[in-house]
């Protein structure tokens, strides 16, 4: 109760301060609340910007194919790379090398092949999707405790057992903690693709509102993205919890 | 005569490594009978590890055969040899009884049975009330209990194991030997026990076979007729343990000349 106040009292404070600084500056640059509210709620009833619905909806559902994408082929790579010394040692370092490389240097070339409907964003959610969760699998069947798998082999234990009553037990949290970050990084793939060049999708109305200078709409749509992104990752941390309570 | 339950003959086994092959066992022979407490002592780095680990059919062989009960081993045979490992390896997201049946889960025992037989030997385990713990929340000597519960779970006529109270502190050690003779007993089970504790051996074996520094080979091997419990201080084991003792001092002396 005593924290909640005190949160509430940073908040009031936090949201004072802004509207003081916002009117002293410039009200249009820096949006106080007294412009954000509004704009949010006209946003809400749908008045400033009639079709959110479907846009909002347009990204959620890039954001969800993207991660799928990324949890399948993470996966698949993960393991492959994991399981089968010859074939990890021919692409890890590969992947590593890519890893390495600021993702954002492939989106001009996932426009030029996908074009600028969905199918580039997708792309780029996945391309930043794909590799924490590949990673992960990774330092998740370095992490088991290789006694494990012996003791299941001497039980008589075959391969498909030992991956399924050993190997995935043993790395699930840090298999999760993997593929929570890959969640935010496909969230924030989707949305900078959307930005850098989109017609539809959160990130266009951003762009639109921000090329407008309607800068109280701007704030708003930006607030509406941010609780997407973060009810899905109290989502994931939630899924989180649960595993590591699992594994220990 | 009837064929001896195991029958290792004239087995060996080279590693390669880095710095070039190394022979961990050359030409080692042994058989045990049925219901045998048979203890293989030896130097670190003797291969007793790897001996153990070709009875449970672990590790391959490159020249000779292991017979278990007239057939050679080709792979582990979890319905006819259950291993207690020196790490016991328990999985550390399931309970005590979890840990402990399965063995019988992967032969695809119904799970109230294999729960039955789990929760059965949780008395003779000395861990009745631990059933829902983790192993976390165990301690060393109890960790090895699960271990060994888990292997005499699935009911083998035999049971390796591997140095299971080397990380136990020496009191642990001495009483958990006490109670693994018990059970010993009381199920008729074939145990071939791999030490470097001359008084584990003594105090649980009826024979005793010394493998020589690598590479290794049985050395000799000592017949323990005596009665359990053993005295300790008799004049008869106190006699066979300055034996033992001269027949490993050799041995070990050259391990760590090697080393």
């Amino acid at each position: 109760m005593k924290t909640a106040l005190a949160r509430l009292a940073l908040l009031a404070t936090a949201l004072l301060a802004w509207e003081v600084v916002a009117r002293v500056g410039s009200p249009l640059l820096y949006v106080p609340p007294s412009a954000a509210l509004p704009a949010l709620r006209d946003l809400l009833l749908l008045r400033s910007y009639p079709d959110l619905p479907s846009h909002l909806a347009l990204t959620v559902r890039e954001i969800a194919i993207a991660y799928a994408l990324s949890v399948v082929a993470g996966l698949a790579v993960g393991f492959a790379l994991g399981l089968y010394r010859t074939v990890g040692r021919a692409y890890g370092p590969i992947l590593a090398a890519l890893y390495a490389v600021p993702s954002v240097i492939w989106y001009p070339s996932l426009m030029l092949f996908f074009g600028l409907d969905a199918a580039s964003k997708i792309a780029f959610g996945f391309l930043l999707g794909f590799f924490p969760i590949t990673l992960a699998v990774l330092a998740g069947i370095r992490q088991v405790n290789p006694q494990l798998v012996v003791v299941a082999r001497a039980f008589g234990a075959r391969p498909l057992t030992i991956f399924v009553k050993v190997l995935v037990p043993g790395m699930l949290f840090t298999l999760v903690g993997g593929m929570r970050t890959g969640l935010a990084l496909s969230v924030i793939g989707v949305i900078v693709g959307e930005i850098l060049g989109s017609k539809a999708g959160m990130g266009a109305l951003i762009n639109h509102a921000y090329g407008l200078l309607r800068t109280a709409d701007y704030v708003a749509l930006v607030m509406v993205t941010l609780a997407v992104i973060a009810a899905s990752d109290v989502t994931a941390s939630l899924v989180e919890r649960r595993a590591r309570r699992w594994t220990e | 005569m009837a064929a001896p339950l195991i029958a290792i003959e004239g087995v060996s086994r080279r590693y390669v490594t880095a710095s070039g092959p190394v022979d961990a066992l050359r030409d080692v022979s042994l058989s045990v009978d049925t219901g045998e407490f048979c203890t293989i002592i030896g130097p670190s780095g003797c291969g007793k590890s790897t001996l153990l680990g070709m009875l449970g059919g672990l590790v391959a062989l490159d020249a000779g055969r292991v017979l278990i009960a007239g057939r050679p081993v080709s792979g582990p045979d979890p319905r006819t040899v259950a291993t207690v490992f020196q790490d016991p390896g328990l999985y550390p997201w399931r309970t005590v009884v979890e840990n402990i049946e399965f063995g019988l889960e992967l032969q695809g025992v119904a799970h109230a049975d294999r729960r039955r037989t789990a929760t059965e030997l949780l008395g003779p385990l000395g861990l009745r009330g631990f059933a829902g713990k983790y192993p976390r929340e165990l301690s060393g000597g109890m960790r090895q209990r699960v271990a060994i519960g888990r292997a005499l779970a699935v009911d083998t006529p035999i049971v390796l194991m591997d140095e299971p109270f080397g990380a136990l502190d020496e009191q642990t050690r001495m009483l958990m030997g006490e109670w693994l003779l018990e059970i010993w007993r009381r199920t008729g089970k074939t145990v071939i026990f791999v030490t470097h504790s001359l008084h584990e051996a003594l105090a649980l074996s009826g024979r005793v076979a010394v493998m020589s520094a690598r590479p290794g080979r049985i050395k000799s091997v000592l017949e323990l007729p005596m009665p359990y419990p053993r005295a300790m201080e008799s004049p008869e084991i106190v006699a066979l343990r300055a034996k033992l003792w001269h027949e490993i001092r050799e041995e070990s002396a050259r391990a760590m000349s090697d080393a």
